[in-house]
């Protein structure tokens, strides 16, 4: 027997006990928490990781001083945050699975990086960016595999200080104006561009960044003259199915799935694929299932959930509503309110533990929001504001 | 020219219009059936005046051989008896002439004679549909070998409507009142564990709000004020047995009760509500039927060698009949699980079904495929589903192990079983589609199998060659059987059943080409009609419409595409007519779902009109729901704009949802997994990056946390835990620069009474431990440091003091360090550093 095996035995045992102690002693409110239980709650929060005496003492004194944005800031400081925190923030929403354990990649790394340099979180969906390592030994950048990034990870890099910001277009060869933030990442492309009809890219975009699954934003009522001819209208020899159920996803979204006319996932080539002018051949499979249904022609898009419903989801005034291509459509996402709102009920949920949940926590995510929006969306800021309101008192 | 009220039929022939249609519904001739049946049984032998031309020849192989004996025509339109004699037996001659009277050449379904038997007539079968369909047979192949027939194209002769208003009906109140005391409570109290925004996975539309504004908004499509048992919240518990409840306390759960409390609550909803006339805010067309509208169908397939056909017009009864024309009929009888499709089709259920005909009639097929050599068969099919496997679609077969072909499913596959002599008794190995293509869909397909020796089994979808080549080509069909029984949606056994609609389905004794067979693809299936919506009042234009393709298209809904601007006065000019906000409208009121033309912004001109084809608005289709049927049903169009006449639309504000509190959760919760790793190497400065770290890791990684919810916590989170806190503590431990620097003055040489003996021998170890983040000094959220020490003292004085008989428990430095690692871990893997 080992010393390990013999030391896992009896610290089991008294680890289990202890354990269970302490779960039990621990209070699930705790009372009358000062700048010091603050503190750790904090940056145990932002960090993942419990913090050193030094900062702890800082960040007391901050939150001490009424400034427990400060202190905040101060545990972002901590490479946890963007190691630990923000990436299992944002592995999820790079994989169908919804799985939090997938490699770092180009989609993930994008993201830290754009938190990190405070750069408006409202262009996730459309700016033609990428950010990279820049760690000695790593393999380059390769829009047709994840070695850079698998380096960076296998090494546990330091992706607060490693990370570089560049741009898409100048390593992958798609144009910049048809860049679309993450929509175009090769992970994002890999995971939702691959085979099928390109709808899985926009369910997806609508669960992670709007926090609406397709159920949520049902409307039959919208015109269904864009869903395509691949959607039988009489699933099984019951338009019934078809009348009250898929019609309230395709009618909207479907003009917005036509964004994506151009782009495919090339799975022998293993990278994002751009045909400008030249609808992929995806758009036009099963055409006998309803041959009156929609031939889609090009890549320009419709929003029809401007009215409905769904209008509620807050559409920008200052946008069209329609165009051609991923980047404007990833604008009209993520200027939305409901990108906002997302984005902080999900900071939220991760800080405070829980989804906003009485009249105080509404009314503090409806503030934070309003300040993410006014404030440049940075993300950061969005961090701090929450963990300041769930410190604790 | 005006059409007035007395249904005044403009039957105005527009020969290029006509020409135009055709294409539209198919585009290629209707070829002559070669081969038609020769009813010897009951047929005397003519020895009358030979045929005076190859007309009266036609007439006489293709219709008149078939209806003068006396079980069909014969015993009453004979020579001397009933006029017209068009069944006389003295004279073909003299029977042409009379037959000449009741025939249509030019449209066989519309012939006198058909709609006569079609009406009830004396028709020979118990379905008046299936002789009319077995006599437009006989008459387009005559008509297609004769001097009578258009030889190529069909056509159509666009018919004015009756003219009919739009008729009153029931509109939703405006506020939400009414709604709030009838079906309002039902709905929050047994739907909104759901279709709320508030419910725990939330499930639009949003008809269970707390919000009433925002339910009464969400609900009104799924009610039905002009017929409350058309209402979707009704037949959804009525027939489907969606989130039934039980309607007594503590009793079953009870759908039919359900049911009827829901519609009496919709009834009582709108017996409150008064019916009004059309709004006459709206900009409308005048209204028709479906079946008022110009029949389009049905004109131009192939099908010259047909030897049986099922059209499934019955829509009633147990037996599908043959209306090939080709005796002996298989009229099939149907058994288990079926439903008739009103728009013609049979449904083959849950449960098992089967249509089958008797093995002497089916051995038609053998006898007309064995001389031939070759064969195909057709079928207009919409599989339930894309999960079912060995489901049989149809075939001509002798049970599990022994068939003449068979076409099955088998999930997004289609498979061909052909006999001949290169394959098995059971006409394996089959032709299968290749997976990757997916070509069996739960929509309605046009799915044909053709055999001929040269290219052996061949699949068509949708009129396009599948690309699979048979495996076993060159056979031929010596070995065929003629005991077999003709059979649909199952097994001649009942083992094999198959779940979906058969809306047509096909023997021809000859290999489809694929030019045949995509004729047939795009002559569709089912009755499509020409819908004209008379819009000349609102244009301005005379005699003007709307003209839209229409058909039912199942049980539950109609099919409307490419709405056609047109006149019937080939002189009409339009000028130039905005046209935008199309609306299609039933029974009074605009449809809720199906709207696609509500998109249209265009303009009528000179430009894009022809007085031939009119000027397509449209090349869309959509789905709208059936509501009373094809003969009641009132469609009618309006307009947000058309020519001068607009409509203001209004648009209502969507109404937030009032926002609703959640139960309390806790306020704390667990570090997830790499929170866990990252914790532990702050902690005890030991890097992660570590191979046996990074390994043990790796193994626990999702055994660990992934989310912090605290109730969520298991048993086997907290093994992991252990073992990787263990990990860290003995790298720690075991690596003596580090163990130094956390651990200073402990001396790990020594024994575990030398080292751990005295309390401040513990301290040693418990004290670090403590002051570490791992617990964090002077927090009133983590444990006292009394607590932890008792903990500990305890734990570590039970290793020193170990039982003699336990082989582990040995005084030397070794144990020393288990002894501090234990220690060490239990602290690294507590509740102090996984709660955040």
């Amino acid at each position: 027997m080992t010393t390990v095996t013999r030391t896992k035995r009896a610290a089991q045992r008294a680890g289990s006990v202890l354990l269970a102690a302490l779960l039990g002693a621990q209070p699930l409110s705790p009372l009358m928490a000062g700048p010091n239980e603050q503190a750790v709650r904090m940056h145990n929060r932002l960090a993942g990781v419990p913090p050193s005496d030094a900062v702890l003492t800082q960040m007391a004194t901050l939150i001490s001083q009424s400034n427990p944005q400060g202190a905040a800031q101060l545990a972002m400081n901590n490479s946890g945050f963007y190691n630990v925190t923000l990436r299992n923030f944002i592995a999820p929403a790079t994989n169908r699975a919804q799985s939090p354990f997938v490699p770092l990649n180009d989609y993930t790394a994008t993201v830290i990086g754009m938190i990190r340099d405070n750069v408006p979180f409202n262009t996730v969906l459309s700016a033609d960016i990428l950010y990279i390592g820049n760690v000695g030994g790593a393999p380059a950048y390769s829009p047709s595999n994840n070695n850079h990034y698998q380096y960076l990870d296998d090494h546990g890099a330091d992706l607060k200080a490693s990370l570089v910001q560049t741009t898409q277009s100048s390593l992958t060869g798609v144009p910049s104006a048809a860049t679309a933030g993450v929509i175009t990442t090769e992970a994002a492309a890999q995971a939702f561009f691959i085979a099928g009809t390109n709808r899985a890219m926009f369910r997806f975009t609508m669960i992670n960044y709007l926090c609406n699954d397709l159920p949520q934003v049902m409307d039959i009522t919208r015109p269904p003259d864009r869903i395509r001819q691949d959607v039988s209208r009489s699933p099984g020899g019951d338009s019934r199915v078809f009348l009250n159920n898929c019609i309230g996803c395709h009618a909207a979204m479907d003009p917005m799935v036509q964004a994506f006319a151009y782009y495919n996932y090339d799975p022998t080539a293993l990278q994002l694929v751009y045909t400008p002018g030249q609808t992929q051949a995806k758009y036009h499979i099963n055409t006998g299932n309803f041959p009156d249904g929609f031939v889609t022609p090009d890549d320009s898009w419709q929003n029809r959930w401007r009215s409905g419903a769904n209008a509620l989801l807050g559409w920008s005034s200052t946008l069209p509503g329609s165009g051609n291509g991923a980047k404007s459509l990833g604008q009209e996402l993520a200027n939305s309110q409901a990108f906002a709102n997302c984005q902080v009920q999900k900071v939220f949920q991760a800080i405070c533990l829980r989804p906003p949940s009485n009249a105080a926590d509404r009314g503090a995510a409806a503030q934070i929001t309003a300040d993410f929006k006014s404030g440049g969306y940075n993300m950061k800021q969005v961090f701090a504001e929450t963990a300041a309101y769930c410190m604790g008192n | 020219m005006t059409v007035n009220t007395n249904r005044l039929r403009l039957h105005l022939l527009l020969p290029a219009v006509a020409l135009l249609l055709a294409a539209c519904s198919g585009g290629a001739p209707t070829t002559q059936n070669a081969e038609v049946a020769n009813n010897a049984s009951s047929a005397a032998i003519y020895t009358g005046p030979a045929p005076a031309s190859a007309d009266v020849e036609a007439f006489k192989v293709n219709l008149w051989q078939n209806i003068n004996m006396s079980s069909r025509c014969g015993g009453c339109h004979k020579a001397g008896g009933q006029s017209p004699m068009f069944a006389r037996s003295d004279d073909v001659n003299l029977a042409y002439s009379a037959a000449l009277s009741v025939v249509n050449l030019t449209q066989p379904d519309q012939s006198p004679m058909v709609l006569k038997v079609g009406g009830g007539h004396n028709c020979w079968l118990s379905s008046p549909s299936a002789c009319a369909d077995i006599l437009t047979t006989w008459i387009q192949n005559w008509a297609g070998g004769g001097s009578g027939g258009s030889a190529g194209s069909t056509q159509i002769q666009l018919t004015a409507p009756v003219d009919q208003a739009v008729g009153p009906t029931k509109q939703y109140p405006a506020d939400s009142t009414l709604f709030s005391t009838t079906v309002y409570p039902l709905l929050t109290m047994f739907c909104s564990r759901c279709h709320s925004p508030s419910a725990t996975v939330p499930q639009s539309p949003y008809f269970a709000s707390s919000n009433v504004d925002q339910a009464y908004a969400a609900a009104q499509p799924k009610i039905n004020l002009n017929t409350p048992n058309l209402s979707r919240f009704y037949v959804r518990l009525a027939t489907e047995s969606h989130n039934c409840w039980a309607t007594t306390p503590g009793g079953p759960v009870d759908c039919a009760g359900s049911a009827a409390r829901m519609l009496a609550a919709i009834q009582g909803f709108a017996n409150a509500v008064q019916t009004t006339p059309v709004d006459p805010s709206l900009v409308v067309s005048r209204a028709l039927t479906l079946t008022a509208g110009t029949i389009a169908s049905g004109e131009n397939r192939y099908d010259a060698d047909i030897i049986a056909r099922w059209l499934f017009k019955e829509n009633t009864g147990t037996t599908a009949f043959d209306t090939s024309g080709v005796d002996p009929a298989i009229n099939l009888t149907i058994s288990g699980n079926t439903t008739w499709d009103s728009a013609w089709g049979l449904i083959f259920g849950t449960g098992g079904a089967k249509a089958q005909g008797s093995t002497a009639t089916s051995s038609k097929i053998y006898s007309s495929i064995a001389a031939s050599g070759q064969y195909s068969l057709e079928l207009w099919a919409a599989p339930a589903n894309v999960t079912q496997t060995m489901a049989f679609m149809g075939g001509y077969s002798g049970g599990t192990s022994a068939r003449n072909f068979t076409l099955a499913q088998d999930a997004m596959q289609y498979q061909a079983y052909g006999r001949t002599t290169s394959t098995d008794a059971n006409g394996a190995p089959p032709l299968t589609t290749a997976a990757a293509n997916m070509n069996a869909q739960a929509a309605l397909q046009h799915i044909v199998l053709t055999y001929d020796s040269t290219h052996g089994r061949q699949l068509y979808i949708n009129g396009n060659f599948t690309g699979d080549v048979d495996p076993v080509k060159g056979g031929t069909l010596a070995n065929w059987d003629n005991t077999f029984a003709w059979v649909l949606g199952n097994e001649t056994s009942n083992d094999r059943p198959w779940q979906g609609e058969i809306r047509f389905a096909a023997v021809h004794k000859n290999a489809l080409n694929i030019a045949q067979i995509q004729q047939n693809y795009a002559a569709g299936v089912g009755q499509v009609f020409y819908l004209l919506f008379d819009v000349s009042a609102l244009t301005g234009v005379a005699q003007s419409y709307i003209m839209v393709t229409a058909s039912q298209y199942d049980n539950y809904s109609y099919l409307l595409a490419k709405p056609t601007f047109i006149s019937l006065n080939p002189k009409a000019q339009p000028g130039n007519i905005p046209i935008a906000g199309m609306y299609i409208g039933m029974n009074g009121q605009e449809l809720q779902v199906g709207q696609a033309f509500s998109t249209l912004n265009t303009s009528v001109t000179d430009d894009n009109y022809s007085a031939t084809g009119g000027q397509l608005l449209s090349s869309v289709g959509t789905v709208v729901p059936l509501q009373l049927g094809p003969n009641s049903d009132l469609f009618f169009l309006s307009f947000d704009r058309i020519g001068t006449h607009t409509h203001t639309r209004t648009v209502a504000t969507p109404v937030a949802p009032a926002p609703t509190d959640l139960a309390p959760s806790s306020d704390i919760g667990l570090h997830v997994y790499d929170e866990i790793n990252a914790s532990m190497a702050a902690i005890t400065g030991v890097s992660p990056g570590i191979t046996s770290v990074n390994a043990t890791y790796l193994t626990v990684q999702q055994q660990l946390p992934t989310v912090p919810d605290i109730q969520g916590f298991l048993p086997s989170q907290e093994i992991g835990i252990s073992q990787l806190s263990i990990q860290y503590c003995s790298t720690l431990v075991d690596t003596p620069a580090q163990s130094a620097a956390f651990f200073p003055g402990l001396n790990l040489n020594q024994t575990p009474a030398q080292a751990f003996g005295t309390d401040a021998g513990m301290d040693l170890v418990i004290t670090p431990l403590i002051n570490s983040p791992a617990v964090g000094i002077g927090l009133a959220s983590q444990p006292t440091d009394a607590q932890i020490r008792t903990e500990l003292y305890s734990l570590m004085t039970a290793l020193v003091n170990c039982n003699a008989s336990d082989p582990t428990c040995v005084q030397t430095p070794t144990r020393t360090h288990t002894i501090a690692k234990a220690a060490c871990a239990t602290v690294l893997g507590s509740a102090t550093m996984l709660i955040k």
